[in-house]
């Protein structure tokens, strides 16, 4: 063994289970789908063909149906991944912050209640509160907000609360962990400091969250886009989600070459909105590390922005999982 | 000042009322699902009268105790195989020497499975099974089980691998050089000082591989065999046919299972010491 191969291989030896099982089973199986998008389909009884090889099923599946689907599922992935961050940031601030820290044990664990409840059952709850006949529409006819009964299930409206209740908890922890690791420490010293409650929260606790944001909403955006489980279940036939698409090529029309080609495009999409994502991240942070900067009449610029992420001490940062996202996030030093 | 403290309760109460809120749209459609359960009627949807007929004859379908029975399986099996290469990833990459190459390519390859849509998974997962199985003749890979748990462990691992890092990392490497200073040999020092270490985040990732396997549903409708249905394929099967309360009567039976074995390893845990905010991380993965 040359001494550069060692090098290179270095202390890895425990981590080769693990490499052999995710080349295998991962990384092999998905390059095969990305040999099978340039094959065609040749007929009827045949999946796919590899004898001619061409970009003609990328073309195929830059149709009108398939746009339209693929803009369709990106209104809602995104609109989900928002309402998500807008509903969780005021709940894990007033989690991580408001609640006493005995009972945040409690409340955290019933949070995450939903999390542990098959994930077709919670959609059907839904379904079932959204039917026109269900108790919601009767009461809400019983008190006259409504004139007839609720028409919402299988529409468009409905997939969108469904996704947003689906992926919710996947928002709320990683915010709750960011802002509670970042301590009541860096708070007090704020208001110590003579910064209101708004402007603490907007340039102290926030900007340390920041990474709590971004994986929260990879968390939550990724497996929405590719859902099709929610949407079949709640929006019926308005709900086709670019997912089902891709599955249909494969479960009903049998043209695996189209289908792999389907896939590919939602994949370098979705690793698209990823790199996208991170590189947004990076240039708010520099923003609000640009507007946030504290000048101090002495003319002293050192540790003048103490709020930004990248001042936090690193101890504290380090239980943090970084689930998703390793990479986007700032990385712990062991990363 | 009073109006300094006014203005503060104010903001306050709005939080409150927020958190409260939040509470009940994340239990709404878990309530309904257990209030529908014990709907005697012959529809999920349509409540009849209160009983426990969906129960009894839940449990006595063979149909419903054999896909529940294959999804028990497949995540037990899921469990064990992605704990095992997660606890060997998670260490070797929190142990890793630093500027060494192979830590980044690992990482960004489990991160690519994370990142990769299910479906995408499904579809690459089942041609692959074909061709393994009936045109290389590795028989297991015809067996509905198997290829449940090989599926699941694909997606999982990564998430547990994560979980194991984050709690190597937080923990200094000295204590294993200690012991091994002490005259332990690299494997014992590996099984009485890392292993123990690492215990709260491989709990937590065999649990969180657990749920990841009962819970999924895209990636097992495109690998499933005939005879190895798991739970939730026959509850989405079941959905475009007729719904009936029996669903809603094993699935609240299952959640109060779930919830049991969730209060047992947060018992487990906090007898280890840890603070209950603490816990709740933990078993979530954070």
């Amino acid at each position: 063994m040359t001494s550069r191969f060692r090098k290179f291989l270095g202390d890895s030896a425990l981590s080769f289970p693990t490499w052999a099982y995710m080349l295998f089973f991962f990384a092999l199986p998905v390059a095969l789908v990305m040999w099978y998008s340039f094959g065609f389909k040749p007929d009827q009884f045949t999946t796919h063909s590899m004898e001619q090889l061409s970009l003609g099923r990328y073309r195929e599946v830059v149709s009108p149906t398939f746009l339209s689907v693929f803009t369709a599922t990106l209104r809602i992935s995104i609109v989900g991944t928002l309402a998500c961050l807008v509903i969780a940031v005021p709940f894990a601030y007033w989690l991580a912050v408001k609640v006493p820290p005995g009972r945040r044990g409690l409340l955290l664990a019933l949070v995450l209640v939903p999390f542990w409840t098959n994930f077709l059952v919670r959609t059907l709850g839904w379904q079932i509160i959204l039917s026109p006949d269900g108790f919601v529409s009767e009461a809400l006819q019983g008190i006259g907000l409504l004139g007839s009964p609720l028409d919402i299930l299988y529409s468009r409206a409905a997939v969108q609360i469904g996704v947003i209740y689906n992926y919710l908890p996947l928002m709320i922890l990683p915010l709750f962990v960011a802002m509670d690791s970042a301590g009541v420490q860096l708070r007090e010293a704020s208001a110590d400091l003579g910064a209101g409650k708004w402007r603490t929260f907007f340039q102290v606790t926030l900007p340390l969250a920041t990474p709590g944001v971004v994986s929260g909403c990879l968390l939550v955006f990724i497996p929405l886009t590719g859902d099709y489980i929610t949407a079949s279940v709640l929006g019926g036939a308005n709900g086709t989600m670019i997912g089902q698409l891709v599955a249909n090529q494969f479960q009903n029309a049998q043209n695996w070459a189209l289908g792999s080609a389907m896939a590919v495009v939602l994949m370098l999409f979705t690793l698209a909105v990823v790199v996208v994502t991170a590189l947004l991240a990076l240039v708010v942070k520099a923003i609000i590390r640009y507007v946030g900067r504290v000048e101090l009449p002495t003319g002293q610029h050192a540790g003048t922005d103490a709020g930004t992420a990248a001042d936090l001490p690193e101890g504290s940062r380090v239980r943090q999982a970084e689930p998703a996202v390793s990479g986007t996030t700032t990385g712990g030093p062991h990363a | 000042m009073p109006e300094r403290i006014r203005r503060r309760s104010l903001t306050d109460t709005a939080l409150w009322v927020w958190g409260a809120v939040v509470f009940v749209f994340l239990f709404l459609p878990i309530a309904v699902i257990v209030l529908y359960s014990f709907n005697n009627g012959r529809l999920l949807a349509s409540f009849d009268e209160l009983g426990v007929q969906a129960y009894v004859s839940g449990l006595q379908n063979d149909v419903i105790i054999a896909s529940v029975m294959t999804s028990l399986k497949a995540a037990t099996g899921t469990a064990l195989l992605a704990t095992v290469l997660g606890t060997f990833g998670g260490i070797a990459l929190a142990r890793a020497t630093k500027g060494a190459k192979w830590p980044v390519l690992l990482t960004a390859l489990l991160a690519l499975t994370l990142v990769t849509p299910e479906v995408v998974d499904g579809i690459a997962m089942l041609p692959w099974f074909v061709t393994l199985g009936v045109d290389a003749g590795l028989t297991p890979f015809n067996n509905g089980l198997f290829r449940l748990v090989i599926a699941h462990t694909a997606f999982s691992t990564a998430i547990v691998t994560f979980i194991i890092r984050a709690r190597m990392a937080g923990i200094d490497s000295s204590l294993e050089e200690a012991a091994e200073d002490l005259g332990a040999t690299k494997w014992r020092s590996f099984r009485d000082v890392t292993l123990p270490l690492a215990g709260p985040g491989i709990l937590a990732g065999a649990l969180m591989a657990f749920t990841l396997s009962l819970d999924n549903t895209i990636l097992s409708s495109f690998v499933q065999q005939p005879g190895y249905t798991p739970w939730p394929v026959y509850i989405f099967s079941a959905v475009r046919v007729a719904l009936r309360p029996e669903v809603a009567a094993i699935s609240t039976a299952m959640l109060v299972l779930t919830l049991l074995a969730l209060a047992l390893v947060g018992l487990v845990l906090k007898r280890s010491g840890n603070s209950s905010s603490q816990i709740v991380k933990t078993m979530a993965g954070s």
